[in-house]
């Protein structure tokens, strides 16, 4: 009696704040009770014309300039379940191409987490998950447990993401070459307090200041760390017989919020983040950067066309014995294929578009499976 | 006998110097405001914090409250479906777990360690762990959910589940209800106890009837703060399969499938998700702050209820 009371007492306030939330929620949407079971909800939320979401996305009119290649099926005919992981960088990618899909397939359910391009191999390498989300290629040692799992996949390049190199806004440095990074942040660099020191190493580096060099960069465990090293610093380090690493003495983040604030901080930091996020950043300066041909300042254009030397691909991995039995997963790809995903998707969350050719190889690749 | 004198002494001397001079009492008043500016600051703190969130979070907050707490994880922060149910019912049923597992079994082994233990030495070694186990980091916990309720229990949990986060929080805030629930029963008079020996209770009837009931209010108080603490927890979340990026499924707050199904969403991990998407879309910053107001009125409502009970019980008690 007493006991019942009790548990009335605590439950009771709580139970009334979800019922509050509940029915605030329903004055928007109409029909978001939780009356059906399970992920059949997902279908509410998705449901074509009931708010004006229409007017960011541009997603309409596309349709027509779809490629023969990809074998649409019918709006609404497939139902199930896409699981998805992988890197965080490709992540707002993969959850934008599934809002725009739900338009098309209400009944399929995506799901995308982003622990990390490293975690998202383990789990589907494992066969937890159906698409593997990358910021960069697979490595063998993975390739390798795919294989003694059996699990067999795909590899589909889907945009293209820049590494913004970036100092305080009122460093006069404008302009670093790969000899430069080098000096400041490779392996032989550890200790450097200087921009200047960099010049030390005997390697052919332009006039740096003699200033404080403070650095500010991703951690081991990012995808934007593995890239910058293997596309800037690794020819350097195997020419000079040294390991392909960073110094280990930088400030490391796994948030690309707090390597920007870092970079703020200062008037002579380095560092470096994904373009997409360097580029709505404020009181920092994005180096231009010479990788042999000249220096070229970081936007979409040179990006897009690779002029950019430190750009990097981003791939989605797809299980194909699970595309093979599991129609909503084609579909899913399909649509990521299509304009609306290599295209629109793609350039709403802010990386750049593949060329033409690139996205044709793309989808003669996902045809070819 | 010395001793005595001196104190009597120091008494008369005080009382003297009191009567003769009026002067104001310099350090007692210095004292006084040093509590009052240590007070004022912790204030200072938490209310630039609430004000900074509030005002961040504001035009989301009037702009479309229910749509917010109707919406689900989206990639753009104009989206106008943006919002917070899947990781609210995510929080919600973990606040169940916890009350329905941590609250009884820590209660109950408070009242044994009280009430019925030897006070030896194994249970002074018992009770050394569970204030160990109370300072343990939470991820420790994560890893521990990951490994039992995750892995090995899969088959009765769901895997990477509500349930499996529910009884993660719930074991992680177990020591800390043990303790304050332990704390409640050992205030509780002696004489009250003997009173009730007195007129011929049983061990369990005293209990009941005069331990129990004048507890109550601490023990409530106790009990609710921790639960506030273990639904504020995002590392534990993280390692046991909380979802970041989208949630295929939108469940009601009362649709107990989502319970065990294979994935799930919590307010503490979206607002770090949120806080991280904000370099790339500014305008998550906005949505991160709603979040966080959200969250704190979920966390101030347990908190009333915690007070309503501890008021209840005093009323009772008294």
């Amino acid at each position: 009696m007493k006991l019942r009371k009790l548990l009335v007492l605590i439950i009771g306030p709580i139970a009334t704040f979800a019922l509050v939330a509940a029915a605030c929620g329903n004055d928007d949407d109409g029909d978001a009770t939780p009356d059906t079971a399970g992920q059949a909800d997902a279908g509410d939320t998705g449901d074509a014309g009931d708010t004006g979401d229409s007017g960011d996305t541009g997603d309409t009119g596309d349709d027509g300039g779809q490629q023969a290649s990809v074998q649409e099926a019918p709006a609404g005919s497939v139902s199930g379940s896409v699981t998805i992981s992988g890197s965080s960088t490709v992540e707002p990618i993969s959850v934008r191409v599934a809002e725009l899909f739900e338009d098309v397939q209400p009944d399929v359910s995506v799901t995308v987490d982003g622990p990390g391009t490293g975690d998202g191999f383990k789990l589907f390498c494992e066969g937890e998950t159906d698409i593997s989300d990358a910021s960069r290629q697979i490595k063998s040692s993975e390739a390798e447990v795919c294989a003694e799992n059996g699990i067999d996949f795909v590899e589909l390049r889907v945009a293209i993401d820049g590494i913004a190199v970036m100092t305080g806004e009122n460093n006069p440095v404008e302009c670093v070459t790969f000899n430069d990074v080098y000096g400041l942040v490779g392996p032989e660099s550890t200790g450097f307090g200087s921009w200047s020191d960099a010049g030390s190493l005997g390697l052919a580096t332009s006039d740096l200041p003699d200033v404080d060099l403070d650095i500010y960069g991703p951690g081991e465990e990012s995808g934007t760390f593995d890239s910058f090293i293997e596309i800037v610093l690794e020819d350097i380090a195997d020419e000079r017989g040294q390991d392909a690493i960073t110094r280990p003495d930088y400030n490391a983040n796994a948030d690309d919020n707090v390597i920007i604030q870092g970079i703020q901080s200062s008037d002579t930091s380095f560092g470096w983040v994904g373009f997409a996020f360097a580029a709505h950043a404020s009181g920092v300066k994005l180096l231009d950067v010479d990788g042999g041909g000249g220096c070229v300042s970081a936007n979409a254009d040179t990006i897009a066309s690779g002029e950019y030397p430190v750009s990097r691909s981003l791939y989605i991995y797809v299980n194909k014995a699970n595309a093979d039995a599991n129609p909503a997963l084609v579909a899913y790809v399909d649509y990521y294929m299509s304009d609306d995903g290599l295209g629109t998707a793609v350039s709403e969350v802010g990386y750049v578009n593949l060329t033409d050719d690139a996205k044709g190889a793309t989808r003669a690749n996902w045809a070819g499976r | 006998m010395a001793k005595a004198r001196l104190i009597g002494d120091r008494t008369n001397k005080m009382m003297v110097q009191a009567m003769e001079r009026r002067a104001a009492d310099v350090r007692g008043r210095v004292f006084q405001i040093t509590l009052l500016v240590t007070l004022l600051i912790s204030l200072f703190i938490l209310g630039v914090l609430i004000v900074d969130v509030v005002v961040d979070a504001w035009g989301v907050l009037t702009g479309r409250p229910g749509g917010f707490l109707s919406g689900t994880m989206r990639s753009l922060s104009g989206d106008p479906k943006l919002g917070v149910q899947q990781a609210l019912v995510g929080t919600f049923w973990i606040a169940v777990f916890v009350a329905v597992l941590a609250f009884p079994i820590g209660i109950g082994a408070a009242i044994w360690l009280e009430e019925y233990a030897l006070k030896n030495r194994f249970t002074r070694f018992i009770e050394l762990n569970i204030r160990n186990l109370a300072g343990v980091p939470s991820i420790v916990y994560g890893l521990l959910g990951l490994f039992l309720f995750v892995n090995s229990l899969g088959g009765l949990t769901g895997g990477k589940s509500i349930a499996s986060a529910g009884i993660t929080l719930a074991i992680l805030v177990l020591p800390i209800v043990i303790i304050t629930a332990q704390e409640a029963i050992r205030a509780v008079p002696q004489g009250l106890k003997e009173g009730a020996y007195g007129v011929g209770a049983t061990k369990w009837t005293m209990i009941r009837s005069q331990v129990l009931p004048y507890a109550a209010p601490g023990i409530f108080t106790g009990t609710l703060l921790s639960m506030s603490r273990g639904i504020g927890e995002a590392a534990p979340l993280l390692l046991v399969g909380a979802v970041s990026g989208r949630l295929g499924s939108n469940p009601g707050f009362f649709d107990f499938s989502a319970i065990n199904a294979e994935a799930f969403m919590a307010m503490p991990v979206i607002i770090v998700e949120w806080v991280q998407n904000s370099g790339r879309d500014p305008g998550f910053a906005e949505a991160a702050a709603a979040a966080i107001v959200v969250l704190l009125v979920f966390v101030i409502l347990i908190n009333a209820a915690a007070i309503f009970l501890r008021n209840h019980f005093e009323k009772k008690r008294g």
